[in-house]
């Protein structure tokens, strides 16, 4: 019982990363309708890219965030429109081809990554890596690592200035509405084209910086892309396909499972545990937790 | 026309049958066996993704469970096996139905993803696991005859190729199935079920796959989780079927030969860029979808078609006679 609230704690910190990673991740779905098998490759890259920048410039990865986030925007904006030209015009299935086409781009980045950094696994070093605060209280001890506590504050700005752009601006309003009827948004004025080009950028570019991130907390390989695709699917299909508001709950409670497991069980096993809930999940709520999906 | 493709048929099988009474160099049997064995896994695999329109990632992971059914009954239970194999696919359909249950009532992302997941959590399972012998493998008795698997390979291909032949293009069970892809509603309004159709699209797809599985075992004598059930195998059959042509049955063969030739050659010559292979493997599917999303056969199908249009509205080639036989 002595490590429930550690074991908690870590949960929260762990699962701040995950919302950042599948509040864009189902973002793109709404608007683009495709799931991007991707993800994990576009957050290794970012991994990569922190990893060099920090390398060449020796500035703190935090302060490299902006630049990391304008680069990846740059090349989801320019990746996007093949996308989009796979799932629209005179073909069958169009879906199904876009499925097809982000399995080829994660298959390729990858061999693109192995071939260019190798095998190895490295870490980003940063400021806050090596301190960690320690709380004392009601007889418990906690340690709270700098490091994740400030990705958890990454995590939240992320999502709060995802909020007010969806909920506030013109552009948002434009993001909503495709997500609900593409056709009909396209009649009241909203280029879908151009839009999904945005979020699929503002997507890449934030999976990017939460790379960065993530290979400051663990480690950057070429090999880590997948793991973290499966998580994305996981949050995303736990909060329900395209329902952002149950995201962050999502993407908490998977933190939680992996901490929990990763004090109690076998860590081994997590993979399994997460396959487990998935499964059962859609099998007696297939529109995710809430109900809410698509 | 119909008659024509019969008669290739039955030259196209007497080679294969009397192929290793002329060909007795092993190496050479053995790739071809391996070329069969890969047809048999893309057609397997187009028909829940190009007939039903539900992409399977997990395709590997039926492969690898029918592997390694065969391989725990013989070497832990000491089955033959004869007994071994048709066990080997039982495992693989009820896999497909555990997996099929929740997945194949949703949307075809939701599918794609849990078959992925799945493959990965059962490659995991592997890992961990005694009886499977974990990252090590396993190691089977080896039975050094290879003409019996080239007929064996063969003729599980052959059958799997002819039923599924009947089944999609014959009975309208295939009918049936392109329907739900095009318009999973517009199926039910139709009174069709469609979660059931696709549940059993889906192990008759997976069926073929664990008894290949099995065979892949025994004949190479060898499996651990990394070569089995690694994703591997469902990359390349993805690739096979979306190159040679999905939601046909000629064009995953055609797929398998083009891309198991190259794999070949590959491995032959440029063994030292395995990394390569990956991403070439990436690039293919990639263009074919972009460029070709109909595959190499699929296109072929559209361009005669479309000359055939061309023919008759010029009034070039109508002639009634002709027409009248074609149509007997």
């Amino acid at each position: 019982m002595e490590l429930l609230p550690q074991a908690l704690i870590d949960g929260i910190l762990l699962g701040g990363i995950y919302i950042t990673i599948a509040v864009a991740f189902s973002l793109t779905y709404g608007v683009m309708h495709v799931i991007d098998f991707a993800v994990g490759e576009w957050i290794m890259f970012g991994a990569f890219a922190g990893y060099y920048l920090n390398k060449l410039t020796g500035l703190d990865p935090f302060i490299l965030l902006p630049a990391v986030f304008l680069i990846f925007a740059l090349v989801g904006y320019l990746v996007q429109p093949v996308i989009h030209r796979v799932m629209s015009g005179n073909r069958g299935n169009p879906l199904l081809m876009g499925l097809v086409f982000t399995f080829a781009l994660a298959l390729m980045f990858q061999g693109v990554a192995l071939t260019v950094f190798g095998f190895y696994t490295n870490s980003i070093p940063s400021t806050f890596s090596e301190g960690s605060i320690l709380i004392e209280k009601l007889g418990l001890s906690m340690t709270i690592p700098t490091i994740r506590l400030a990705g958890l504050c990454y995590a939240l700005g992320i999502t709060a200035m995802l909020h007010y752009l969806l909920k506030k601006t013109t552009f948002g309003l434009g993001v909503r509405a495709l997500a609900q009827h593409k056709d009909a948004a396209g009649l009241m004025g909203v280029n879908g084209k151009r839009t999904g080009a945005y979020v699929y950028a503002i997507y890449v570019g934030i999976s990017a910086m939460t790379g960065v991130l993530i290979g400051c907390i663990f480690s950057v390989s070429a090999q880590m892309g997948a793991q973290y695709t499966i998580f994305a699917f996981f949050v995303v299909v736990l909060a329900g396909m395209g329902y952002l508001a149950g995201v962050p709950w999502a993407a908490l409670l998977l933190g939680m499972v992996q901490s929990i497991f990763l004090i109690y069980f076998d860590p081994g096993h997590t993979l399994l545990a997460v396959f487990a809930i998935l499964y059962t999940i859609l099998l007696i709520s297939p529109k995710g937790l809430f109900g809410r999906g698509v | 026309m119909k008659g024509l493709n019969f008669r290739w048929a039955i030259l196209l099988l007497a080679i294969l049958l009397a192929l290793p009474t002329f060909v007795h160099d092993t190496f050479v049997l053995r790739v071809i066996t391996e070329g069969i064995m890969w047809i048999g896994l893309a057609v397997a695999f187009d028909v829940i993704a190009g007939y039903t329109g539900y992409l399977n990632f997990g395709h590997g992971a039926f492969f690898g469970l029918g592997a390694y059914t065969v391989a725990i009954l013989m070497m832990r239970g000491n089955w033959p096996f004869a007994l071994a194999l048709p066990a080997g696919g039982v495992v693989a359909a009820i896999a497909a139905f555990i997996a099929g249950l929740p997945t194949l009532r949703l949307k075809g992302p939701y599918f794609a993803i849990a078959t992925w997941a799945l493959a990965r959590a059962i490659q995991q399972l592997a890992l961990m696991m005694d009886i499977t012998g974990g990252p090590d493998g396993m190691r089977l008795p080896a039975l050094l005859n290879p003409q019996f698997f080239y007929y064996l390979m063969f003729g599980v291909v052959a059958v799997t190729f002819t039923l599924l032949w009947y089944l999609l293009e014959r009975a309208p069970f295939g009918l049936k199935l392109k329907a739900i892809r095009e318009d999973d509603l517009g199926a039910k309004a139709l009174g069709l079920n469609p979660t059931k159709l696709k549940m059993q699209s889906f192990v008759l797809s997976s069926i073929p796959t664990g008894i290949l599985g099995g065979i892949y075992a025994y004949w190479i004598t060898f499996i651990d989780p990394a070569s089995t059930l690694g994703d591997m195998i469902s990359d390349q059959a993805l690739v096979m079927v979306v190159f040679g042509g999905m939601g046909t049955l000629l064009g995953p063969v055609i797929g398998a030969i083009v891309i198991f030739s190259f794999k070949t050659l590959f491995w032959a010559y440029l063994s030292d860029y395995q990394v390569l292979y990956l991403i070439i493997l990436g690039a293919l599917i990639a263009l074919s979808v972009v460029f070709m999303p109909n595959g190499l056969w699929g296109t072929y199908l559209g361009k005669r078609a479309t000359r055939r249009k061309e023919k008759e509205s010029t009034g070039e080639y109508i002639d009634l006679r002709v027409a009248q036989k074609e149509g007997e």
